[in-house]
């Protein structure tokens, strides 16, 4: 335990990483010269070196949903469900979940077991059993079994953290839901049915805990491990985590008695480094294998390089312009449609994302099953927008604009878009916000108008919804307030029926684009920027890495 | 003042790198007022048309990254800046000033004022201890993101620089005769500040002023570099290099080099004339000069005649 935490807070190792990046550079020299050589090149082959924005800032995803922390999760925990796998129709090479609904199997769902072997949803869909993989051990050579999910499960209901959104979203209101049923088996317990209950399993936000070692860790002062867990993992995934800098680097070791396919990459390697240009640069000289969130012309650059790669795959990340709707003026509906109308698109997503990114025609990631662009009614058409402020009798309108000054995309898609709205007669100040007081802007709900990029993890409509519209909900961010969208989307909920759900779902994404609480911008792609010759990229809805994936080709 | 202008041209011709520095000044100043007349494109208005292109014909120094040309916003550039460093600098140098004359002659003998001084240079001593641009980063952060903030930012951190310069002069001219004679006119002590210190002890504070006007550019562009400047779009030389910089990697160099090259050559010109004034407001320096001057005349005029 004590040999861990040193190894944990040790010292930056900056030396390390350069040691490790000369190996990679300098193993093919070396591997001529003898046993030495093929030794360290067999290193760094099966080393995987990242260049990530920021390391995790926390491993508690109850608490801290940084890029970095959502990177680490897929590695060091295991879930109890998983998609399938398919290969991505638009992007040769790389694989994504398949999560469309399939009529011909069980719940019109492509899953596969991971920490549960089987399971059974009852047929009112208010109860599903799952059966337990055995001889499965966690990173702290603990046995996996029942206790660990309920405890999982627990603690989200104690700590009331993210966890509350996840058993809310499922309809669960008491830890007595989820009942132990035997060693290796255990069920989830409903008062409505409900279409997330397996979908939920899959869920980046729910890794199962090694409940053994957080109690031993925890003990009476902190039964949940918060301060544990924060810092340090305790899970059944196939890596361990070796070192946590935050600022400067984490490292990842796999492990030799993880239960499924060792990991290709034995070791990985993520370093922090802010500026997308030297991410950039250091890909480009070879130094690492991956360059995460490259800006888009990087992008381009790369594809220029015989020794680079990039995969760009459509995914669930959304950008859009909350219009608060409890303010002024948008507090009207046709003022906020004519913001809709003049939002150049096709403009922003040529000039600012290079192709990059879709234009968003719905109120949900176009990828999702239900997902309905045909609502739509939105293209660049000043003339109409005049029309419309008209309408609403607003007239020299003036109002603010705020973005995060920590996404450069924003501010030149704000510059558009002050562009184009003055030509409607709408006067823009534009206000740069550092991350972390948009952030808090943007919780408070007190601009007017500010951006906003996220993607909801399930790829589910009722899920996505319920997070952005449900006038409940915490991250509906631009007060958008209907009852009837808020019924529909219950209702939504509490069915197993996806005929009776897409029906209701069409509904709501129809009154939700006539009733434009968003001002609707792009589906920016997910992409990866990374060495030719590293294989496996996959796809997940939660836009994150697994670094199990990867292999050399 | 005649003179003294005259002077300053004779100091161009004897030393032409002063004659750069006016040049770059007026330049400047001419562009910002003229700025509306030379530009070809709004400085304001996004053109996703023409995003990123080269330097050409149509655009001299090229578009960014949202077809904002990038030669009319340099050139509206110098309203921004020179206006927040000048303002910034005159209200450091008066409230300076004015705080330093009144510490100045007050430094010695015994009472209140004499612990007000010793308060107010200590106080000075604390300001002038932090790093000039996390303090007036702080100062943005605290009273928010605007041109008067930034404003307040550049006068906040050089007023303890014309606080010291002007007691310096002041502990000096107080002892003299002049400034005695005032007083036994029946002149009170402000009297004697306003009407017979304070000109007295103006030379070296015009010299720092062109210097602090170049820094106070400087730190303008920085703080627009960093985010906590003007606001987007306003052309500024700082956060143009801001919004370019990260596209000199992919080989689009001309969003951030032109106003790189613009702000550099402008605090270059200030600094130049900065040391054109200290030139004058120094007799010694200024003797040094123009006898340099006349004996240069002379021996041009000794040279012996080459006969063909």
């Amino acid at each position: 335990m004590a040999d861990k935490f040193t190894r944990i807070q040790l010292a930056p190792t900056r030396r390390q990483f350069l040691k490790t990046t000369a190996a990679v550079g300098g193993a093919a020299v070396l591997s001529s010269t003898g046993r030495f050589g093929e030794a360290l090149a067999q290193d760094a082959n099966s080393t995987l070196v990242i260049a990530a924005p920021a390391t995790p800032q926390g491993l508690d995803i109850e608490f801290d949903v940084s890029l970095g922390s959502i990177d680490s999760l897929g590695a060091l925990y295991e879930y109890m469900l998983g998609y399938e796998k398919m290969e991505d129709p638009n992007a040769p090479g790389v694989l994504r979940e398949d999560t469309g609904v399939h009529t011909d199997k069980p719940n019109n769902l492509a899953l596969r077991g991971r920490l549960a072997e089987s399971w059974e949803v009852a047929p009112d869909g208010r109860k599903a059993t799952f059966k337990l993989r055995e001889g499965v051990v966690s990173n702290w050579g603990n046995k996996f079994s029942s206790k660990d999910v309920k405890w999982t499960w627990d603690r989200k209901f104690n700590l009331k953290g993210q966890g509350l959104f996840q058993t809310a979203v499922l309809g669960l209101t008491s830890p007595d839901q989820i009942k132990v049923e035997g060693d290796y088996a255990i069920s989830f317990n409903l008062d409505k049915p409900n279409p997330l209950l397996l979908k939920q399993q899959c869920n980046l936000a729910n890794p199962i805990y090694d409940a053994t070692k957080c109690a031993e860790v925890g003990g009476t002062d902190d039964p949940w491990a918060v301060n544990f867990l924060k810092n340090d993992s305790a899970g059944f995934g196939p890596y361990r985590i070796a070192q946590l800098v935050r600022g400067q680097q984490a490292v990842f070791e796999a492990r030799d008695d993880y239960w499924d396919e060792k990991p290709f990459m034995k070791r990985v390697i993520m370093r922090e480094v802010p500026q997308s240009s030297s991410r950039f640069s250091l890909l480009q000289g070879g130094a690492v294998d991956i360059a995460q969130f490259l800006q888009p012309r990087e992008l381009e650059a790369l594809k220029t390089q015989p020794a680079a790669a990039v995969d760009a795959v459509n995914a669930s990340y959304m950008i859009w312009l909350e219009l608060n709707a409890k303010m002024a003026p948008f507090d009207n509906v046709d003022v906020r449609r004519a913001v809709n109308l003049a939002i150049p698109r096709d403009e922003i997503i040529r000039t600012i994302y290079y192709g990059y990114a879709d234009e968003q025609k719905a109120p949900m990631p176009y990828i999702y099953p239900m997902a309905d662009e045909s609502f739509f009614n939105y293209g660049y058409d000043l003339a109409k927008a005049k029309e419309l402020l008209d309408k609403a009798g607003a007239k020299n309108l003036a109002t603010s604009l705020s973005y995060n000054a920590g996404d450069p995309t924003q501010e030149p898609i704000a510059l558009l878009i002050q562009t184009a709205l003055k030509q409607i007669g709408i006067e823009l100040t534009l206000e740069k916000l550092p991350a972390g007081v948009f952030y808090e802007n943007v919780t408070k709900r007190a601009k007017p108008m500010i951006f906003y990029l996220d993607s909801p993890w399930t790829p589910d409509p009722g899920y996505s919804t319920y997070l952005y519209f449900n006038s409940e909900s915490y991250v509906n961010y631009s007060n958008y307030d209907n009852k009837n969208v808020d019924q529909m989307i219950k209702d939504g909920l509490a069915t197993l029926d996806d005929n009776v759900r897409k029906e209701k779902y069409t509904e709501v994404q129809k009154t939700l684009m006539d009733e434009a609480p968003w001002g609707f911008i792009a589906y920016p792609k997910y992409t990866l920027a990374r060495k030719a010759n590293l294989k496996g990229f996959t796809y997940y809805t939660s836009n994150n890495l697994r670094f199990q994936d990867f292999t050399r080709g | 003042m005649t003179s003294k202008l005259g002077l300053l041209l004779r100091l161009a011709v004897i030393r032409p790198r002063f004659a750069i520095g006016y040049l770059i000044v007026i330049t400047m100043t001419l562009l910002a007022i003229f700025a509306p007349v030379i530009a070809p494109y709004s400085p304001t208005e996004a053109d996703s048309a023409s995003f990123l292109q080269p330097p050409s014909a149509a655009h001299l120094f090229g578009t960014d990254n949202v077809g904002m040309d990038i030669f009319s916003r340099s050139i509206y550039a110098p309203r921004i800046d020179l206006t927040i460093a000048i303002l910034g600098t005159l209200l450091s140098a008066v409230v300076g000033s004015s705080i330093g004359a009144v510490v100045g002659f007050y430094s010695s003998g015994r009472g209140i004022r004499v612990w007000l001084s010793f308060a107010i240079m200590r106080a000075a001593d604390v300001l002038q201890a932090f790093p000039v641009f996390v303090f007036a980063i702080a100062l943005v952060a605290s009273l928010g993101q605007s041109i008067q903030t930034v404003v307040l930012a550049i006068a906040f951190v050089n007023a303890p620089i014309y606080l010291r310069l002007m007691r310096s002069q002041v502990l000096t001219i107080r002892s003299m005769r002049y400034v005695e004679a005032s007083q036994v006119n029946g002149l009170s002590d402000m009297q004697t500040i306003m009407r017979h210190v304070i000109p007295n002890a103006m030379a070296p504070v015009l010299a720092q002023l062109s210097v602090n006007i170049g820094w106070g550019i400087l730190l303008t562009a920085a703080l627009s570099f960093v985010g906590a400047g003007v606001r987007a779009p306003t052309p500024e030389w700082g956060s143009m290099i801001a919004m370019g910089f990260q596209n000199v990697v992919t080989g689009q160099w001309w969003p951030s080099m032109f106003p790189g090259a613009m702000l550099a050559i402008t605090v270059f010109g200030f600094s130049l004339v900065g040391a054109s004034i200290e030139v004058v407001a120094d007799p010694a320096k200024r003797r040094q000069l123009l006898s340099e001057a006349r004996e240069r005349t002379a021996r041009t005029a000794d040279a012996p005649v080459r006969e063909g």
